[in-house]
């Protein structure tokens, strides 16, 4: 509880060059987005069978991240865990910038993104059966709550702050299972049906949050000179391993579920078509297998430098997740007739990456992290540590660029240290 | 109030694909290159299948002409967020551009894949027709006046020739027809009001064994085919 916060000083040189890169690339999304605003979404690599493309893949994906950030948050502003508590703030902060970029990026998908303000007339104009009209409300109460609840914190009440992280995390869990409804519900797309969605996704959620706390946490204690407690990094990767699991068993319910039901084409092609590669090597490999490999063994999973890259390895690995089930998990074509339907209608669709695309998705991306460097500048967030080693900074532009040499030169960092 | 319905006969069809033309003609759909149409950018109202079953000495190729189904529980009025897309008081399931917002919720969730996007901007000569052609001159002015890109859209029954034949007293089914039925060279495509139980759809219904498509989903749709 004696715990202060300060804000990054943020005068070195790194920290100004990753602004003006960050900056430069947030500006290039925004030039992506008027070209698809002005042009159309001819632009983007969606079309009618695929009609969701990169920005949604990011929402969900921001969504998942920002959901079980907050909820880890929780663990010390609800359940009194104390050896969390430096990180927490970031925490809640990262929660808020995540769940803006997620927002923003479904803003940025729209057709016409200018009606975006007609997805929060509820029950004016709105149909409150559609998903995205319940999500509405599921993200803006997140977005507000959680704004709430960092002031709460900001301001120090004890009391105040442990009843609103109660409503935060339960309001994240309701978000998460909203956004997994989503998917869940739509009966005309196979391979997406099933009840156990939601729930798959609110353990992707807590898994990629969980790990990217650990990924994020680690580089900015590193990189502004401040120590990193062993402790609390392997008890967040023991968490870690815990949501892994949980998440790989949800994941076979839900492909036995499909196999085991009338329509499994479009799972089979998931499980063993073209694009099958990314499931078996990303969201199993990367996402299940590595994380689990290294969490499980007893000889490295204390150590700092391989927590952070299971971590790592989750953080793409859940990506990859997501980008499955949106793209190739609406590839599979419809039988709008019993048989094999010839022509382009019954082709497997295909979903070209296009550069306005790519350069809008880094673009939020950039933004967000800008966002939140400028707030670890301008609030309190950080634990205090010790001066003069701002030095260190120095290779933070490195770092942030090129995100797997920086966790394995972090990775050496943790074995000199122990 | 009617109920309009549609009824293909697949035993008359001959896979011309005719309707699918005189539906782009009718309703401005912009035709599409041949790279658009790889990409499935091209927006159609109004779909032909071909569907084969079996191996080349013993193959079957049924064509399924599939304008929108017009579904009674139709899984795009229940996902969209907007009210965009509704059931009119006579069943036909409308899109309206002013309140789309192109989240294309509705073309995921369509399990019979009739609705587009509106990829690109609308070219002047595709889109806007201020004055109909000589022979659509009763037909008033155009319903679409302005159509841009970024919004979803789908058949619509012809409404603009529904109301207005209403209007007129001329009767829908018989006098006033879809630009698609109306199209169809083979006679193959019949329209009409579904609660009426004197209308010729009605009569094909009750004497011939029909199906719809993807009965499984549960959308009752409002289109029927009577079988070979």
């Amino acid at each position: 509880m004696t715990t202060d916060f300060v804000a990054l000083e943020g005068k070195s040189r790194g920290y100004r060059f990753l602004i003006a890169v960050l900056a430069v690339l947030a500006v290039a999304g925004f030039v992506s987005f008027i070209i698809s605003y002005i042009q159309g979404h001819q632009v983007f690599g969606s079309n009618n069978v695929i009609p969701w493309g990169m920005p949604i893949v990011l929402t969900i994906y921001l969504i998942g991240l920002s959901a079980g950030s907050l909820i880890l948050s929780s663990l010390t502003y609800v359940f009194g865990r104390e050896e969390y508590r430096p990180i927490a703030r970031m925490a809640v902060f990262l929660a808020i910038v995540l769940i803006f970029g997620a927002m923003l990026s479904i803003a940025l998908d729209l057709g016409r993104p200018e009606k975006f303000w007609r997805l929060f007339m509820f029950f004016y104009m709105n149909n409150m059966s559609s998903m995205f009209a319940i999500n509405g409300i599921l993200y803006g109460g997140y977005f507000i709550i959680s704004l709430v609840y960092l002031g709460i914190i900001f301001a120090g009440s004890h009391r105040a702050s442990r009843i609103t992280g109660i409503i935060a995390a339960g309001w994240a869990i309701l978000v998460h299972l909203g956004t997994g409804a989503i998917f869940g519900i739509i009966a005309a797309r196979e391979a997406w049906f099933s009840p156990v969605k939601p729930v798959e996704f609110l353990a992707a959620a807590l898994t990629s949050g969980a790990a990217l706390l650990i990924v994020a946490v680690t580089l900015i204690l590193v990189l502004s000179g401040r120590e990193v407690k062993k402790k609390m990094v392997s008890s967040l990767g023991r968490l870690l391993m815990y949501f892994i699991v949980i998440l790989l068993v949800l994941i076979i319910v839900d492909k036995l579920i499909h196999l085991y039901s009338a329509h499994r084409e479009a799972t089979l092609y998931m499980l063993t078509g073209q694009y099958s590669w990314i499931f078996w090597c990303f969201q199993i490999g990367l996402g299940v297998v590595i994380p689990l490999a290294i969490l499980l063994n007893p000889r490295i999973n204390k150590v700092i430098g391989w927590v952070v890259t299971a971590a790592v390895s989750v953080v793409i690995g859940v990506f990859f997740e997501r980008y499955y089930l949106v793209i190739p998990g609406a590839a599979y074509p419809m039988q709008y007739y019993p048989g094999k339907i010839e022509g382009v209608w019954g082709a497997t669709g295909s979903f070209p990456l296009t550069p306005v695309e790519m350069v809008l998705s880094v673009g939020i991306i950039a933004f967000l992290i800008f966002i939140f460097i400028m707030g670890l500048k301008y609030l309190e967030l950080l634990p205090p540590g010790e001066p003069a080693k701002e030095a260190v900074k120095e290779g933070k532009e490195e770092a942030e660029q090129a995100d797997n040499t920086a966790e394995t030169s972090e990775g050496q960092q943790g074995n000199d240290e122990r | 109030m009617a109920r309009w319905g549609m009824v293909i006969d697949l035993d008359k069809c001959t896979g011309c694909q005719s309707c699918s033309v005189a539906c782009k003609a009718e309703n401005n759909v912009p035709y599409g290159s041949p790279e658009e149409y790889e990409k499935r950018q091209t927006p159609f109202w109004h779909k032909l299948i071909a569907v084969s079953n079996g191996e080349y000495p013993t193959v079957k190729i049924d064509l399924i002409p599939m304008p929108c189904m017009h579904c009674d529980d139709a899984p795009c009025v229940t996902v969209c967020p907007a009210k965009a897309t509704y059931h009119r008081e006579d069943g036909i399931v409308i899109q309206d551009f002013r309140r789309c917002l192109g989240c294309k919720y509705c073309i995921v969730a369509c399990p019979y894949g009739v609705r587009s996007f509106n990829y690109k901007e609308p070219d002047e000569e595709e889109y806007h027709r201020p004055d109909p052609p000589p022979e659509r001159a009763d037909r008033g002015i155009w319903p679409f006046p302005h159509r841009v890109h970024g919004v979803v859209e789908k058949c619509t029954f012809c409404f603009h020739r529904i109301d207005e034949a209403l209007k007129e007293g001329k009767k829908v089914g018989e006098e006033v027809v879809p630009a698609c039925a109306e199209a169809c060279p083979a006679h193959a495509i019949y329209f009409g009001d579904l609660d009426d139980p004197d209308s010729q759809v009605s009569r094909l219904l009750a004497s011939r064994q029909w199906m719809r498509l993807r009965e499984e989903m549960g959308t009752s749709p409002k289109v029927f085919y009577l079988t070979k």
